[in-house]
């Protein structure tokens, strides 16, 4: 096949399974697998929404303890025998009574050989019903609070009516909103200052308070609590909409003084604690979020990451290099405990922050990243971006069932020849043992369980493998043997009931050693993201130099490995067609804000990292080398162009969309013709239309992004435009002066980052030295 | 001037008449003059002694009645011929109304030399006022700092006077004789300081620390389920509802804020009126380690202000709670928020509580256990349980707190520790044990009484000294307040309705003819003013130890001992305490018999003065007390909340809470139970002595110790008195124990009410007092607990574990003679 074709065969399994590997065909030894410098991965979508596949309404047929591997296409069936033999453990099964009549001709869904992705609805129905509980910060000004609380109110609106809401509210100190009591306004107060453990919290609530009560005698006529102490707390939104809007149109910004000098004292990491310990008693593994609104970073208490006074700056990437910084460690500490324990409960975090400074996101990102919460970062919660963004959060199915998924767990199971490794996304280790698991660690590993509590159709995880030292032919299968994965994602349904997707990945061992199939089958692209994800995980805990060096040292030896060149001559260098790209990626990795971090707030990164490890392979993509098209007269509607200063033309307007920003250039005529106001005269219409033509398209791109890019018009020479060059492949800055025969007009980029061709210069003399 | 025409004789103290009216400018705008002219003998004699025999003339309790024996100023003692010169009787009295020249006369007297001071006869000004100096011209002695006074006198033309104290010379002050609003001059002899005796002082800027505060009220409500489910919750937030226009706001500052408290503290923030919120926020705070104040606003709010939206919280309390199952209190900790909350400011905090604070600061365990009753162990209970209880106590003290304890519990609550706070702070701790709304007669007697308390003008910021002649010395304080200095009581609230002890030491030898002894309570009043209330009293002086004797004051000597008792009780014990009243009593004898009889008991009788003739039954009676009996039946809560009356009742009220009032009804005189055709006043029938002996099958008494009233109801009483009293000629009809007087149109049923109203009636004792005593039915042949428990009050009968007023008396002759 060749690369189109496969490109096209590798997007048709996306779109039924969800998953890209980085290699299509697996090594058939370990020494092989040693030389393809980029793991054996797997980008996995687990809940990408699929139209076609039936929901099946009963339980799936899985082989025995331990094993318990689902019956998939797979599988060899003995029709007659009623036997099926897993192709993970190689032990027989029988099937189960009801399966009598299957035949060669009738046989069930998840033996199609299209139902490589199957989803069951299982008979065990979720503990209670979704859990929403916000934590909303009252150190706000007027009309942010406002715009906070109203889109809160709208969201009830979107909830299904029998889910149950919360409200904890926080400043000086955090308050619990008590939605069931109907006498008056009521809430449990706790002290901001104060690191409460989860028994305290819940002895403060009255959660626990057996051992208090009298012997009350049976009060006639007088219906007992209905669902335990916390109903006080949480209530479905159909009973408690009133008292819950209530609370919500009472808010009123944090009563404290706040001194000229000072920042107002928010509890963020108390108020935290409380909602996290409110939901620990009466709901574990029960689906719930915690949806945090922040308006700006924590000044008391633990978890805070800066102090009152104003003089003192918030920390800044700078700060934490030195190590600088009086909070930080104490913070993250704080922040990571909740998270464990949050998510040890199956609860999700999403962080919503509406400030134009920092609030924290750096120490606190654990909370989303280990409990598969959303991390919103937006200037204020009047913005559209911060609006749409939420109200997305709550999209429906065609079903009206919400869009997401609660106390998910994702466990995967290989065939022999495979091991898997580990996982890079939104989840923690379930420690879960079992052969399957390999010996070497990358990302979160030794385990084949991972939790993820919050899981949406577009959550994606990168799950990484290695080829298990005793590789060697399965005696049981025809044909070319293959190894294969199975991925069970069992999760909590917005509609009630728990449910099971399993994907079943299976793909051709390679022949002996040297086989092309293997390089044939190298996905660049979404090589090129799993390997993102690995240099972001390292950035996390290593120095961004070293990370850098990584990512060099990698692209030099996979081109090494697989470039064809005469040792030595750089000139001689070629690289096969599914290849060409991957050092383009990696050149923009290394300049994109996931690794260079100086340019960003560490609020920012923290944003940034955690959008990349949700998204799927497209949508990475883009992230890592952001879209360039071009408009201009001289053709119909967009034109991609090199993402390179030479495609800034005077006479031109540009559409960039990096995923987090999408920004539409106007070169230099463009922008002085629309000051001048043609576009709005007679006789202008196709430079109307032409204004018009990237805006529509920037609508476009819009539509399903999560979070809502921040929107940007500028013009050339304007401020907002350093946002476009910052992107830029600098091949025209003040050091190059005219080079390669770039155009008189092109801009010129202030900077000393070294240009793609340098870059691909560097590349090819490593290379082909053998020195990689 | 005019001297005053002597009159009266030994030993019917009759009242001097003083014709002239008093002139107008003496009082405050309102007032009027209506102090009576005090028992003043303007006779420089002495008085003397008239021995009299307890074995062959019997005491008579109507003896109880007479003024205590005057005091005999040398003439012209006083600068002006006021008859208002000297300190009336229901303001300070003395111990001694002729006062030892040395130490150790007085020690060889064997009688103590005390005052007992009681600033206010009313809970409000308008019932009992005092003149005001309203001109903010204060002349003090610059060495003694003692108050100018009637007994000071004046020099050179005037320009000078003598401080009657420590006899320094001092300028009078220029606008002593001017009248500044007026612009006029003024006759310096028309001062009501020089005319009055007890006189209040508005004070100028440097008599404050800080602008006046307002008045505070924080209630502590208990919400949990005992507080709930025996109505108390409910009854005072309806009462405090329905008194509202009663809690003093004249100059409308007064501020109030709620607090409920079970396993957690409720606070409550209360909107402004007329704002877009009218309802109010309840915010819990569970954190009872560190309890803190959960928002800056709202919490304590002003009455005028927040009028409706108050009336609204209130009407809503109830039902804010009434779902409890919660048996929690955290009472210690809600008083510590408390503190937090008002001490900016100071205040009263009106702790209602039906629960033993069983968490958070302050915990107290149950600790009481019927075995240790009676035994020597039980003192223990009375004692303090937990520090909390006096450190707290002092710091709110200093921050101007005072705390009022309402205690309701059915069950041990222990008083004995919680009554710490009330006793630091100036407070007052008031028990209702058993107490319970679904009983009409319990929720209307407290609601009266807590509308009654709540109505009173109170003093804020207040202390209290007493000043007197070089050689005398306040040696030892007793009554509810903090004693911040030697001799400094402090006072966050002054209370109108108790009295206070102070012991006197004579440390160098007297040799001026009288001495003054002046008490200052400086205060600010519940609108805001700064002011001193100052009492003086003179009293004349001797070498001669029966003058001692023949002015010596029953009543006054048995308030003294009796916080001594609750002294020794408290610290070493009940039966220390009752060993030490005994031996006090035996003491006195004895020294009479040795030193003033000639060692003559003649007849083998029991001598006592005239004056002193009550001492041997009063002392009786607080042996028998409830406070301090031999007894393994009473709850130590009881006892403790009763050695708290003892320690703080004004006089008049604690004689009678020692030695009841008993009176016969189905024989009483026609005069009584109708209004006096003079005066008005309705007319008691006379006192009888408390004997079973008085008895009789047939007849209805009623016995009032101040705290209960008993009507008993003789086991033969005639159906015709059954029905004219309860409206039944059923003697098994009447409804027992507490109950209410049935209203019937005759006119026996009416002068039974009379009385037993009269009986009550705080103002003919001169007190101020807001407690209400409940009425209880007793049948002779009826529920026997009741009966013992009135049985208990006769104290001239044999009891349990006490001996009869003959056995008494026999014991004491025995121990005298010896
Ligand atoms: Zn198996
Ligand atoms: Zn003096």
């Amino acid at each position: 096949m060749d690369y189109e074709t496969l490109k096209e065969h590798w997007s048709e399994i996306e779109d039924r399974d969800g998953v890209r590997l980085s290699w299509n065909t697996f090594p058939s030894s370990r020494m092989e697998a040693s030389r393809l410098v980029v793991p054996i991965g797997a980008l996995y979508t687990p809940l990408k929404e699929k139209s076609d596949t039936p929901l099946l309404q009963y339980e799936p047929v899985s082989c025995k303890a331990p094993c318990r591997a689902v019956l998939n296409p797979f599988c060899q069936v003995d029709m007659r025998a009623r036997l099926w033999i897993c192709p993970f453990c190689l032990q027989r099964n029988g099937l189960p009574p009801h399966y009598k009549d299957i035949s060669s001709d009738t046989i069930p869904p998840e033996l199609h050989p299209s139902s490589t992705t199957i989803e069951y609805r299982l008979a065990r129905p979720a503990p209670s019903p979704p859990i929403f509980l916000f934590v909303v910060d009252t150190c706000q000004e007027e009309d942010s609070l406002k715009a906070l609380k109203d889109s809160i109110i709208m969201s009830l609106s979107l909830l299904p009516p029998y889910a149950l809401v919360g409200l904890v509210t926080f400043g000086t100190m955090a308050q619990v909103h008590e939605l069931g009591y109907t006498k008056c306004a009521k809430s449990y107060v706790f002290r901001g200052s104060k690191d409460y453990t989860a028994k305290q919290v819940q002895d403060m609530l009255g959660l626990t308070v057996a051992g208090l009560r009298p012997n009350v005698p049976p009060q006639p006529g007088r219906a007992p609590a209905p669902m335990g102490p916390s109903a006080r707390f949480l209530l479905p939104v159909q009973s408690c909409e009133f008292q819950l809007t209530n609370a919500l149109e009472q808010l009123q910004k944090d009563p404290w003084p706040v001194a000229n000098d000072k920042r107002a004292l928010r509890c963020t990491g108390v108020a935290l604690s409380v909602a996290v310990g409110l939901l620990e008693t009466s709901f574990q593994n029960s689906g719930a979020r915690i949806m945090l609104f922040t308006g700006g970073p924590a000044t008391e208490g633990p978890g805070m990451v800066v102090g009152p006074e104003l003089r003192e700056p918030i920390r800044s990437h700078h700060d934490i290099d030195r190590d600088q910084i009086k909070y930080y460690k104490k913070a993250l500490k704080f922040y990571e405990n909740l998270a464990k324990r949050t998510a040890h409960n199956g609860h999700i975090i999403d962080i919503f922050a509406g400030c134009l400074d920092q609030v924290g996101l750096l120490e606190m990102k654990g909370l989303s990243n280990s409990t598969g919460g959303h991390m919103i970062l937006t200037d204020s919660f009047t913005s559209s971006m911060y609006k749409n963004s939420f109200a997305r959060v709550f999209d429906k199915d065609a079903n009206d069932n919400l869009l997401m998924g609660f106390n998910a767990s994702l466990e995967v199971l290989t065939t022999k020849e495979l091991k898997v490794t580990g996982l890079i996304g939104h989840a923690v280790s379930m420690n879960k043992k079992s052969t399957s698991v390999g010996e070497t660690e990358c990302g979160i590993g030794g385990t084949c369980s991972w939790k993820m509590c919050g899981i949406d159709p577009t959550a994606s995880y990168g799950i990484y493998f290695e080829i298990a030292a005793q590789g060697g032919p399965n005696q049981m299968q025809t044909g070319p043997q293959k190894g294969m994965m199975q991925f069970l994602t069992y999760y909590q349904h917005s509609a009630g009931n728990y449910h099971l997707r399993v994907t079943t990945v299976a793909r051709n061992v390679s022949g002996p050693s040297g086989d092309p199939a293997i390089a044939q089958s190298f996905d660049q692209e979404a090589a090129a993201v799993l390997m993102s994800r690995i240099a972001v995980f390292k950035a996390e805990v290593d120095d961004g130099p070293d990370v850098l060096r990584w990512v060099d040292r990698m692209l030099i030896r996979l081109c090494s490995r697989f470039a064809e060149y005469r040792k030595d001559d750089p000139s001689s260098f070629r690289l096969e067609k599914n290849f060409t790209l991957y050092p383009q990626f990696m050149f923009h990795l290394r300049r994109s804000q996931f690794l260079q971090v100086f340019n960003n707030s560490p609020d920012e990164t923290a944003f940034y990292r955690h959008v990349l490890n949700h998204e799927d392979v497209s949508n990475s993509l883009i992230m890592i080398q952001p879209t360039l098209d071009s408009y201009g007269f001289d053709h119909e509607g967009g034109q991609p162009v090199l993402l390179d200063s030479t495609s800034i033309q005077s006479e031109t307007i540009l559409l960039l969309d990096t995923f987090f920003h999408i920004l539409i250039f106007h070169g230099e005529t463009m922008a002085a013709w629309r000051k001048a106001g043609y576009h709005e005269q007679e006789g202008y219409e196709n430079f109307k239309a032409l204004l018009e033509a990237p805006k529509e398209d920037a609508k476009d791109l819009i539509t399903d992004r999560f979070p809502l890019p921040r929107f940007i018009v500028c013009d050339a020479g304007g401020s907002q435009a350093r946002f476009l060059l910052s992107k830029l492949n600098p091949s025209t800055t003040h050091t190059t002066g005219s080079y390669g025969g770039v155009s008189q007009t092109a801009q010129t980029i202030f900077t000393d980052d070294v240009s793609l061709q340098t870059f691909m210069d560097h590349l090819m003399k490593l290379a082909v030295s053998g020195t990689g | 001037f005019a001297q005053m025409s002597l009159s009266g004789q030994q030993p019917s103290y009759q009242q001097p008449s003083y014709s002239q009216p008093l002139s107008p400018n003496l009082l405050a705008p309102g007032q009027q003059p209506i102090q009576q002219p005090p028992a003043q003998a303007p006779s420089s004699q002495l008085n003397q002694l008239y021995g009299s025999d307890l074995l062959s003339q019997p005491f008579d309790v109507r003896e109880l009645d007479l003024p205590p024996p005057p005091i005999n100023l040398p003439p012209n003692t006083s600068v002006t011929p006021s008859p208002y010169a000297n300190c009336p009787p229901k303001y300070v009295r003395s111990t001694l109304n002729t006062v030892p020249t040395t130490h150790s006369l007085l020690k060889k007297s064997k009688l103590p030399f005390a005052l007992v001071i009681q600033p206010y006869t009313s809970l409000h000004d308008a019932e009992d006022p005092v003149p005001v100096v309203p001109d903010q011209v204060i002349s003090r002695c610059r060495r003694c700092r003692s108050y100018i006074n009637s007994f000071a006198t004046f020099l050179d033309h005037g320009h000078r006077w003598r401080c009657n104290m420590c006899n320094l010379t001092n300028d009078v002050p220029q606008a002593f004789d001017w009248d500044a609003t007026a612009q006029k001059a003024i006759d310096r002899w028309q001062r009501p300081e020089l005319n009055y005796s007890v006189v209040e002082f508005v004070a100028p800027q440097e008599y404050m620390v800080r602008p006046p505060q307002p008045l505070v009220y924080l209630f502590l409500f208990d919400v949990s389920y005992a507080a709930v489910t025996n109505g108390l919750l409910a009854t005072s937030a309806r009462c405090i509802l329905e008194s509202l226009d009663r809690i003093p706001n004249a100059d409308r500052r007064t501020r109030l804020g709620f607090i409920a408290v079970d396993s957690s503290l409720h606070f409550f923030s209360i909107p402004r009126d007329g704002g877009e919120a009218s309802e109010p926020t309840m915010l819990v705070v569970s954190d009872l380690d560190e309890p803190f104040l959960p928002t800056p606003e709202d919490l304590l709010v002003n009455l005028s202000e927040c009028r409706a939206n108050i009336e609204n919280f209130l009407n809503k309390l109830q039902p804010m709670f009434q779902d409890t199952t919660n048996a929690g209190s955290a009472m210690g900790s809600a008083m510590r928020s408390g503190h937090k909350l008002i001490s900016p400011v100071g205040g009263k905090m009106v702790v209602l509580s039906a629960s033993l604070p069983n968490m958070g600061y302050g915990k107290l365990e149950m600790r009481e256990d019927k075995k240790v009753l009676g035994t020597s162990k039980e003192s223990t209970l009375l004692q303090t349980a937990n520090s909390f209880y006096k450190s707290f106590a002092v710091e709110c003290s200093k921050a101007q707190i005072s705390i009022d304890m309402f205690l309701f519990s059915s069950q041990y609550q222990d008083v004995a520790t919680l009554s710490n706070l009330p006793r630091y702070t100036g407070g007052q701790t008031t028990f209702y044990p058993g107490w319970n709304a679904a009983r009409s007669e319990d929720a209307i007697m407290f609601a009266r009484e807590f509308s009654d308390y709540l109505s009173a003008e109170i003093g804020l910021e207040a202390v209290l000294r007493v000043r007197a002649t070089t050689g005398l010395r306040m040696s030892t304080f007793y009554g509810n307040f903090f004693n911040r200095s030697s001799d400094l009581c402090a006072f966050p609230a002054f209370p109108r309705d108790q009295s206070y002890v102070v012991e006197v030491a004579i440390d160098e030898t007297i040799t001026k003819p009288y001495v003054c002894l002046q008490t200052a309570v400086l205060h600010t009043t519940c609108n805001g003013e700064r002011r001193i209330r100052v009492l003086t009293l003179a009293l004349p002086t001797t070498e001669i130890l029966s003058a001692v004797y023949a002015s010596a004051d029953q009543q006054a000597i048995t308030a003294y001992f009796s916080h001594k008792a609750v002294e020794r009780a408290l610290g070493n014990g009940l039966e220390a305490a009752r060993e030490a009243l005994q031996g006090k009593i035996i003491e006195i004898m004895q020294t009479y018999k040795k030193e003033l009889a000639g060692g003559n008991m003649g007849g083998g009788g029991i001598q006592l003065p005239q004056n002193l003739r009550g001492l041997p039954l009063l002392f009786l009676g607080l042996i028998k007390h409830v406070g301090l009996r031999k007894s393994a039946q009473i709850p130590s809560d009881l006892r403790s909340a009763a050695l708290c009356l003892l320690s703080t009742l004004p006089l008049n009220l604690l004689i009678q809470y020692i030695h009841p009032k008993f009176y016969s009804l189905h024989d009483m005189p026609d005069s009584a139970g109708v209004p006096d055709e003079t005066t008005g006043e309705i007319l008691l029938p006379p006192a009888l002595n408390l004997s079973s002996e008085r008895i009789v099958p047939y007849g209805l008494y009623l016995i009032d110790d101040g705290q209960n009233q008993f009507l008993w109801i003789g086991r033969d009483a005639v159906p015709a008195l059954l029905l004219d009293v309860f409206g039944t000629d059923d003697r098994n009809a009447v409804k027992q124990g507490k109950t209410t007087m049935p209203v019937l149109d005759n006119e026996f049923n009416e002068r039974v009410r009379a009385v037993i109203e009269k009986s009550k009636d705080h103002k003919a004792k001169s007190v101020g007092s807001w407690i209400y005593p409940p009425l209880y039915i007793i049948r002779e042949d009826g529920e026997p607990s009741l009966k013992l428990w009135a049985q208990t009050l006769l104290v001239e009968d044999r009891a349990d574990q006490s001996v009869s007023y003959q056995q008494w008396m026999g014991l004491l002759r025995e121990k005298v003679v010896q």
